[in-house]
């Protein structure tokens, strides 16, 4: 992943970097002094202690985490697990016909379409992604840790079926070309609903054939 | 460790950890790095500052003690 020098801040991503190392070397300077001189615990003392050990860590956390939870938005993170990389390489692909790719190429979605069509658009959305993140995490470590990633096809999905107001996020269904299509407006408030899937065989999906081949290598 | 002095060292070393993991997670966001920031660094940063105010309130507890005996 890209690294930042502080010569080259130009965006409020390399900011919250810049603030997080600063305000760590405050924090490091403070616990060096005291570990150093091992001052006796007057006022003053916890004064400064305070400083360094709850006031700039807190500061140097708060930067970190959100240039933290940015990072965690990136494909490249997503394709940190090793049975993500032909999902992250099929979004790569400049020659891919899949809706996923199609959308990697967009410049909307760009390098963080895999958590633009899968989180959650909701109040706590944010939240609940990442709980449900953790729980992919966990789901790795247990079961494909070592499975190769082509041994993986057909047997990882979602836990629950793709929702189509992550796709009514961007396409509203409310324009007047949307009904012209007469599969869509023969549809409509079955697709609005969400009891026919955008993403079906059929429809606009599946979102990632090449995973969809079955154990008898059939698609 | 048990005097007030050593909790505070003690404070002092894990803030260093947790920092030392924050800047790593921001000079290098590597997968690893991100998520050991995102977890081990604030389990760390937490003990540290629960140390200190309990060093704090220890402190703050035993010099009222010793008000109330003088008085």
């Amino acid at each position: 992943m890209e690294k930042v020098s502080i010569s080259t801040v130009k965006s409020i991503a390399d900011l919250l970097v810049v603030a997080t190392i600063l305000f760590a070397v405050i924090a490091f300077a403070i616990m060096l002094w005291y570990l150093a001189r091992r001052p006796p615990l007057t006022g003053v003392t916890k004064l400064v202690l305070l400083a360094g050990i709850f006031v700039f860590p807190l500061m140097s956390a708060m930067s970190g985490n959100v240039s933290g939870y940015d990072t965690t938005q990136k494909r490249e993170f997503c394709g940190g697990c090793h049975v993500m990389i032909p999902w992250t390489a099929d979004a790569e692909d400049p020659n891919s016909k899949s809706l996923a790719s199609m959308h990697a190429r967009n410049e909307l979605f760009g390098d963080r379409n895999c958590y633009r069509c899968h989180e959650d658009y909701a109040m706590f959305g944010a939240v609940t992604t990442k709980a449900t993140g953790m729980v992919h995490l966990l789901h790795y470590v247990k079961t494909y840790w070592s499975v190769p990633a082509e041994e993986t096809f057909g047997r990882i999905h979602i836990y629950n079926p793709y929702p189509n107001h992550n796709c009514m996020h961007c396409h509203s269904t409310e324009l007047d070309g949307f009904e012209e299509l007469a599969d869509h407006k023969g549809a409509i408030e079955s697709i609005r609903s969400g009891k026919e899937s955008c993403v079906s065989s059929g429809c606009h999906g599946p979102a990632h054939p090449f995973s969809k081949v079955t154990k008898e290598g059939a698609e | 460790m048990r005097t007030q002095e050593g909790r505070l060292r003690l404070a002092c070393w894990l803030t260093i950890a947790a920092l030392a993991l924050f800047v790593w997670s921001v000079l290098d966001p590597g997968v690893v790095a991100v998520m050991l920031a995102m977890s081990l660094g604030q389990v760390l940063g937490t003990a540290a500052t629960a140390l200190f105010f309990w060093v704090v309130w220890t402190d703050l507890r035993r010099a009222r003690v010793i008000d109330r005996e003088r008085r």
